[in-house]
């Protein structure tokens, strides 16, 4: 193995640029532009199942809730010094998209070893321009071109994760085309999410109290019951599959006797919804320790929930 | 002062797309408006630029907000003030429009040039601008006029003040509410223009009708004038004309006008003279205090502590403390938590013995609140009861419930205990510290919470400095040391981070003997996360060893480190051995 020897100025700029994000200041267009070349090397070599070591901190929807990806860091600590797995969501529905996929990236291409974003159902052409990203860089930069940059590199985004071989990480679930991790491993993921299909299915599905598979209520993906998610982790060696996607009140919710978790980041979702976020810590010894927040306390914007009187209760 | 500097193509491209049916070109060339006119030259843009943007008034808002905004500094632009008036007539167009943002920001322009005209431009321009505004039929001219009347007024000849100041009368009784309103909320400027023979003949009679006007949003709008006239007028005439619209307005039947005097009534306060006066305002205040509804209580409640300043600590304890004692189990927890954010001031102001007997209780009550803000109000402002109660007395009765908080569910109360450890150890000594807080304080280095793990550390290192690194040698470090091998990564990174924090502390020979074994044996760590801290807290400790240390030492750590498998690893690595070869060059 040659170890070149690292360079010790060539992130100045990369690291100027996280600070400045972590202050939730967007970066210019051409910075934007650059930023992504960058990471699309680096995900581009990553795998459909890419394979991440433990300790690390599982992390599920952020949706565009910066300050609360803030306050998650304050709990969880600061990358890299705390090594991260986010399951996809990354924007869309709150107020600042544009930033919070920033940072992740920028994140990932100052320390490729210290996280991994893994792609959700929202890092889509499509749905971004119904949920709010496409809204938001047309007001943010005036154009659509960081749109278009952030959704072109969002194809080349890993479908899943396995950590330690034995957590089976993603955004939605499991499908009916798929048994094995190879079957994953195998297919092309560098395109748009399709409308159906095993790629569809992994960022679309839901577990579910009933057996079998099921129709989903979303449109897309399906449903699938404990006897499925047994049967896939025996297949696959497979101790647990974490997952996210879904709205839980407590930030994090066990499925299928222990067999699959939803783990929820986005305290408070929407700025309504009143649930707690949590994350997932897998530390060195492999232990499972869950860590629940609330919502960041936000200066200037106006506390919705705070102001509304008794009558209109 | 106009130069053809820049190309002639580029203004009139710019000129071409004032007329552009892309808004995006058009507010381009109007952000760009003064190179056009300084291409133009002073009497083109008086004569072709300035005619052409007034007729130009049905553009997007946008684009007339831009207009309003450039035109409020485009005087050197025309010529100078002499030319000064020419720009009044676009923005007197800008004055009239539907949308809010376009004409406030027409009438801050109108005063910025306003003020800069000569006098008898004003009276030739400005005032004629100001009597057409406030005769407009529509009544967003009329709005606007209000605005604009403290720059006019002055330079008026006294024959055009007596008009001007029936003119404002009149809009004080318009059919609109919206002038009504912008007459309400520019009187206080307008009244400080004028002489005060007139204020109270003429500027009495028009604020006493707006206090009665049957639009609540008129009537809040009066309040904030209420202390505007406060510092216009001599005292017994705020004592007569004043002070009661104030008690009147803490007894309205609109809790909106009520929720604006809980919100200002200090300053009303200090508006009224002379001081004796005050003691008039307290039932009213009390009111306020009582109200029914919990947003004027909020407000009340968040401004106890400045009423109570004005007051004496006798009148304060027998009017004010009751109150206080019946919102601290007030059923809205925002009005305990306003409460909770100022009531420890009112310590200095009740003194020693009432604070004791009346304030502790609350206090302690308080910290027990179920909602986390009310605790964490309390606790952030501890330090102010201690300077009037003394310490002693102080720990007696609050540390239980300090360390009881000391394992709240909510980190941000937690954090906000840690920080307050340091003071509170400095004053209790070292001996009445090892028995409560000692323990506590190495807890936190294993919290759940990373802001929390990160806020002890550095407790650690103000423990250390404040009794001094004998004694922390004793209290601190074994049983930090200890935890360098607990099973969580995150938590062995607390501490090397409590290690590179302590080190200057304790001085070069402790960190020889007893802190850098640690970190060195920490570089093997399995985790690449713990190892490049090692680099990074090595770096850290250089400085303060020797450089013998350093080179048998830390060198030899880094340098295979800088040869880890893990890019991250190496990166620190080697920042690290470029500190040690700057301070070895050094």
């Amino acid at each position: 193995m040659s170890l070149d020897s690292v360079p010790t100025n060539t992130h100045g700029n990369l690291d100027e640029e996280i600070s400045q994000l972590m202050q939730c200041k967007p970066l210019s267009e051409q910075e934007v532009r650059a930023l992504c070349e960058k990471a699309k090397e680096i995900l581009m070599d990553e795998s459909n199942v890419q394979p991440v070591k433990s300790p690390v901190t599982i992390c599920g929807d952020i949706h565009g809730q910066f300050h609360d990806l803030a306050e998650l860091f304050r709990i969880g600590g600061k990358c890299p010094d705390t090594n991260y797995l986010f399951m996809g969501d990354y924007v869309d529905r709150g107020y600042y998209s544009v930033e919070t996929v920033t940072l992740l990236v920028a994140l990932k291409v100052r320390y490729p070893q210290r996280i991994t974003i893994l792609r959700g159902n929202h890092e889509s052409r499509q749905i971004t321009q119904v949920y709010g990203f496409y809204d938001e860089c047309l007001r943010k930069y005036g154009n659509a071109n960081v749109w278009k940059t952030f959704t072109d590199l969002f194809d080349y985004f890993p479908l899943t994760a396995l950590v330690e071989s034995e957590i089976f990480c993603l955004h939605g679930g499991l499908s009916p085309s798929i048994e094995t991790l190879d079957n994953i491993r195998n297919f092309d993921r560098v395109q748009e999410v399709p409308h159906e299909g095993p790629m569809c299915d992994l960022l679309w599905s839901d577990p579910d109290d009933r057996c079998g598979w099921g129709i989903s209520p979303r449109g897309a993906g399906y449903t699938f019951g404990q006897d499925i998610s047994e049967q896939f982790n025996h297949t696959n060696n497979l101790k647990l599959i974490a997952r996210a996607h879904q709205l839980v009140m407590e930030g994090y919710n066990w499925g299928h006797e222990q067999k699959v978790v939803t783990i929820f980041s986005a305290p408070n979702y929407c700025y309504r919804c009143g649930n707690m976020a949590s994350i997932l810590e897998v530390d060195d010894c492999k232990e499972h320790t869950f860590i629940q927040f609330e919502p960041a306390p936000r200066r200037g914007e106006p506390d919705v929930t705070r102001r509304t009187p008794d009558y209109f209760l | 002062m106009s130069t053809m500097e820049e190309p002639l193509y580029p203004i009139a491209v710019l000129i071409d797309e004032l007329k552009n049916d892309d808004i995006q070109l058009r507010l381009n060339s109007i952000r760009r408006l003064s190179t056009i006119a300084r291409a133009l030259g002073e009497e083109r843009t008086r004569k072709e630029l300035i005619p052409f943007l007034s007729e130009n008034n049905d553009d997007d808002d946008e684009a007339l907000l831009a207009l309003a905004e450039e035109l409020g500094v485009f005087i050197p632009y025309v010529g100078g003030v002499e030319y000064a008036h020419v720009l009044l007539p676009p923005l007197e167009t800008l004055c009239t429009v539907e949308e809010t943002c376009v004409r406030d920001k027409a009438v801050e322009s109108l005063c910025r040039i306003g003020s800069q005209m000569r006098e008898t431009d004003l009276v030739d321009w400005f005032i004629p601008l100001v009597k057409r505004l406030a005769a407009g039929e529509w009544f967003t001219s009329r709005v606007s006029a209000c605005g604009i009347f403290h720059i006019a007024y002055p330079s008026a000849p006294d024959m055009l003040k007596t008009e001007l100041r029936s003119i404002y009368s009149r809009l004080c009784q318009d059919d609109m509410p919206m002038v009504r309103r912008s007459a309400a909320s520019n009187l206080g400027k307008f009244a400080a223009t004028v002489e005060s023979v007139h204020l109270n003949a003429d500027i009495l009679s028009i604020f006493e009708d707006l206090t009665q006007d049957d639009q609540d949003s008129v009537r809040l709008l009066a309040v904030e004038v209420c202390a505007a006239l406060g510092k216009l007028l001599e005292p017994q005439d705020c004592v007569a004309h004043i002070l009661p619209v104030i008690v009147n307005f803490s007894q309205d039947k609109s809790w909106r006008v009520r929720y604006m005097v809980a919100n200002q009534l200090y300053e009303l306060c200090e508006a009224v003279r002379p001081e004796a006066t005050r003691m008039d305002l307290v039932p009213a205040y009390v009111r306020l205090l009582r109200d029914n509804e919990a947003e004027v209580r909020i407000a009340a409640a968040g401004k106890v502590t400045k009423f109570c300043r004005i007051l004496s600590p006798e009148h304060a304890i027998q009017h004010i403390l009751p109150c206080v004692k019946e919102l601290s189990s007030d059923s809205s927890q925002h009005v305990r938590s306003a409460l909770a954010s100022v009531i420890m001031g009112m310590a200095p102001v009740l003194g020693k013995d009432a604070t004791i007997e009346q304030l502790l209780p609350i206090f302690l009550s308080l910290l027990k609140d179920e909602f986390p803000d009310v605790r964490l109000n309390i606790i952030s402002k501890l330090d102010q009861v201690n300077q009037v109660i003394g310490i002693d007395l102080l720990s007696q009765s609050l540390l239980p419930a300090i360390v009881e908080l000391a394992e709240d569910r909510h980190w941000r109360v937690r954090l906000a205990i840690i920080e307050y450890i340091p003071l509170l150890a400095s004053q209790l000594g070292v001996g009445f510290f090892d028995d409560k807080l000692g323990a506590l304080c190495m807890q936190w280095l294993q919290d759940k919470v990373y802001s929390i793990r990160d806020a002890a550390a550095n407790n650690l290192k103000r423990l250390a400095e404040e009794f001094g690194p004998e004694w922390a040698m004793q209290h601190i470090i074994p049983q930090v040391l200890e935890m360098s091998t607990n099973p969580h990564y995150l938590y062995r990174m607390t501490i090397l981070h409590a290690v590179s924090l302590l080190a200057p502390v304790m001085g070069s020979e402790i960190t020889c003997s007893k802190l850098l074994p640690v970190v060195v044996n920490a570089s093997k760590d399995r985790v690449s996360n713990i190892k490049f801290n090692v680099a990074k807290v090595l770096q850290s400790i250089v400085p303060i060893v020797d450089q013998s240390v350093a080179e048998k030492t830390i060198r030899p750590c880094l340098v295979e480190l800088s040869e880890d498998p893990d890019v991250d690893v190496r990166f620190f690595a080697n920042q690290a051995l470029q500190t040690i070869d700057s301070v070895m060059v050094s």
